[in-house]
């Protein structure tokens, strides 16, 4: 076995761990972004608001009712609205019970929805799983580690993305995962984006709590890192993967959250972009992301080529590029740089003086 | 409201029509119709299964299937055997056509497009019906409109509303809709829920038989009305909740109110009685009536 003692019993279990906390990170940068977007239109697309507003709720709800439900509490109300949700147990546990169940209130919304993305991805669409796990030998020190996580994240985003290049829109059950993908991805969010700007709108807020969870009871925390030690030394013991491969699957979660916020926000902006389109005019993007790709599956329908689905998708996407700058361009005042005023200045000034 | 409708010194405070999309219940069943559509349409043509579909009798089998099954399956939860039915006629009606125009080698085309043009009828009709709801709300009474070929009408002032329901679903509160349900001292707006159980028992083989049936029933009480009785979908809900809840307080006498109206009756009763008193001294005669100087 390669590496010192100390690398191997103090260092090397930390190596997944500060990966996925890295990657929650991330994700959770990503979320900001979401909610500058959502709170920029929120007030020409109140009720779009409302809706991610409710599916957060509800994910966070949910997450609370798993904990009441895992640590034996019960729970005795549930409700659910677009402004709040409450959840309360039957019993009131103290201790380790309650921490649990405050934990999967904290962390549960970041993760729920990409858990029911990836139990779609193994239910629904073949996605190749096997090949994600990782073919390097496995070295139980920080580095070996960290690697090894790395290429699980690496191999798993590379067949994810290959997927979505590869999506066919018309086929049902592809279409059913984008649209989950990108409604889940409203969801990705546990704070509420209401009329007035409140404390619980920011990131700070979401980390506090998890620090919070951790200050409270530190003791929990520790307990929590001995088991993320023993299963380490026992996946040395035996000789196998499962401790990275554990940590991977949290990492492919917040992969999986980021793709799907990202998908998310670039459909939140084309809807802040098209709000500056006036009419019916800033229809016409919406239009044409589907009626191109249909055309275009079409015409490759006549005209067999490889790679339909891709070319289809990329073409659709550049059209609606295209057709949302013209139309910025030519109905609103967007991209009309100081030479263009000055010309536009010394055309009228021309006008006036032609008629004086 | 027409001006020749409105009472004397009548206003109409606000004139609404249902939101769009409070008639979901109607409109979800159009668009799993859009739904089936299109999945049959895509199994037929281009899935893997294709060549399972090359009978037509499969293609319309499966599709009868899925549409009866959620058919029955819609009624049971809403309580409701039309859908079933009328699930019933669309199949009925799809493996009609599909025979009496011997379409069959096409079916792969027809059932997908026959499946979506009726969803986009049934969506036409819902819009319709949806249209033809009304509700005026006066300073005195509200109106209610609504009815595509049998026109129905209702009318409630608000001291006649005894209750005010109000419910609001997730699409209401995302889209800031909801219905307000007045209910009348007579009960008008309330519906019942019934439960009821039975069980039999049959005992004995051959000759002796015994039978025996238990049953129960359990009936609650519902704010319920039909959507051209109560206000059905209106937008923006809280404001019209408030407006509503506003014109039936102020028709409603609070019991300071009461108070004061009865102490003025009281002092009405005393002005009168000293009205007549002064009158038949005036008159030179005593409270009896009789002449003082006869006394």
């Amino acid at each position: 076995m390669e590496g010192s003692i100390i690398d191997i019993l103090i260092f090397a279990p930390l190596a997944p761990i500060l990966g996925v906390m890295l990657f929650w990170f991330i994700q959770l940068l990503f979320i900001e972004s979401e909610k500058y977007l959502l709170s920029k239109i929120r007030p020409k697309h109140e009720p779009l608001c409302r809706f991610t507003n409710f599916l957060g709720i509800l994910f966070q709800t949910i997450s609370h009712a798993l904990g009441y439900t895992v640590t034996k509490s019960g729970i005795s109300d549930f409700y659910i609205s677009v402004e709040y949700g409450k959840v309360a147990p039957k019993k009131e546990k103290k201790g380790a019970f309650e921490w649990i169940s405050n934990a999967f209130l904290f962390i549960g919304p970041f993760f729920i929805p990409a858990f029911l993305l990836l139990l779609c991805l193994f239910l629904l669409i073949n996605f190749d799983f096997a090949s994600t796990s990782q073919t390097l030998e496995l070295k139980y020190t920080f580095g070996g580690q960290i690697t090894a996580f790395g290429i699980g994240l690496y191999s798993f985003t590379k067949n994810f993305f290959e997927l979505l290049f590869t999506l066919d829109l018309l086929h049902p059950g592809h279409l059913g995962f984008l649209l989950l993908l990108i409604f889940l991805g409203m969801g990705i969010r546990p704070s509420y984006i209401g009329e007035k700007k409140i404390e619980k709108v920011d990131m700070l807020y979401e980390l506090k709590n998890v620090w919070n969870l951790i200050k409270n009871k530190p003791s929990y925390f520790i307990i929590l890192f001995l088991i993320a030690y023993i299963v380490f030394y026992l996946s040395i013991f035996f000789n196998q993967n499962w401790y990275v491969t554990l940590f991977t699957i949290f990492g492919w979660l917040s992969i999986i959250s980021i793709i799907s916020i990202i998908i998310t926000n670039l459909i939140l902006y084309l809807v802040k972009t098209t709000d500056d389109i006036p009419r019916f005019w800033k229809v016409v993007p919406f239009v044409i992301l589907p009626v191109s790709y249909i055309l275009l599956r079409l015409l490759f329908l006549y005209y067999p080529v490889d790679f339909t689905t891709t070319i289809s998708l990329i073409i659709m996407i550049l059209l609606t590029v295209i057709v949302t700058y013209i139309l910025l361009y030519t109905k609103t005042n967007k991209f009309k740089f100081k030479l263009g005023i000055k010309l536009l200045k010394k055309k009228i000034k021309d006008d006036t003086d032609e008629r004086g | 409201m027409r001006e020749d409708e409105l009472l004397n010194n009548e206003k109409v405070e606000k004139v609404l029509s249902p939101h769009p999309l409070s008639f979901m219940g109607y409109q979800s069943l159009c668009i799993f119709l859009i739904i089936l559509g299109t999945v049959i349409g895509w199994l037929v043509n281009f899935s893997d299964m294709k060549e399972l579909f090359e009978n037509y009798l499969v293609s319309i089998t499966v599709w009868g299937l899925v549409l009866l099954i959620v058919g029955v399956i819609a009624s049971l939860i809403t309580i409701r055997w039309r859908i079933f039915f009328l699930y019933l006629f669309i199949f009925l009606g799809g493996f009609g056509i599909i025979l009496w125009q011997g379409w069959q080698d096409i079916v792969g085309v027809v059932l997908p497009f026959y499946t979506v043009s009726v969803s986009i009828i049934g969506f036409l009709i819902v819009e319709l019906f949806r249209r033809s709801h009304k509700y005026i709300i006066t300073n005195q009474r509200i109106s209610f409109k609504g009815g595509v070929l049998t026109k129905r009408e209702r009318t409630l002032r608000y001291d006649k509303i005894s209750d005010i329901n109000a419910k609001q679903g997730i699409l209401g509160q995302i889209f800031s809709f909801g219905t307000i349900i007045p209910i009348s001292q007579s009960g008008f707006g309330l519906g019942s829920d019934s439960a009821q159980a039975a069980g039999g028992v049959m005992l004995g083989e051959k000759k002796v038989k015994l039978l025996g049936i238990f049953g129960g029933g359990k009936e609650v009480q519902t704010p319920r009305a039909r959507s051209y009785y109560e206000l059905h979908g209106v937008h923006p809900y809280k404001e019209i909740k408030k407006l509503v809840e506003e014109m039936v307080q102020g028709s409603v006498i609070t019991p300071y109110q009461q108070e004061q109206v009865a102490f003025q009756k009281e002092q009405v009763d005393i002005q009168k009685q000293m009205r007549d008193l002064l009158k038949l001294q005036a008159e030179g005669k005593d409270e009896d009536g009789e002449d003082k100087d006869e006394k």
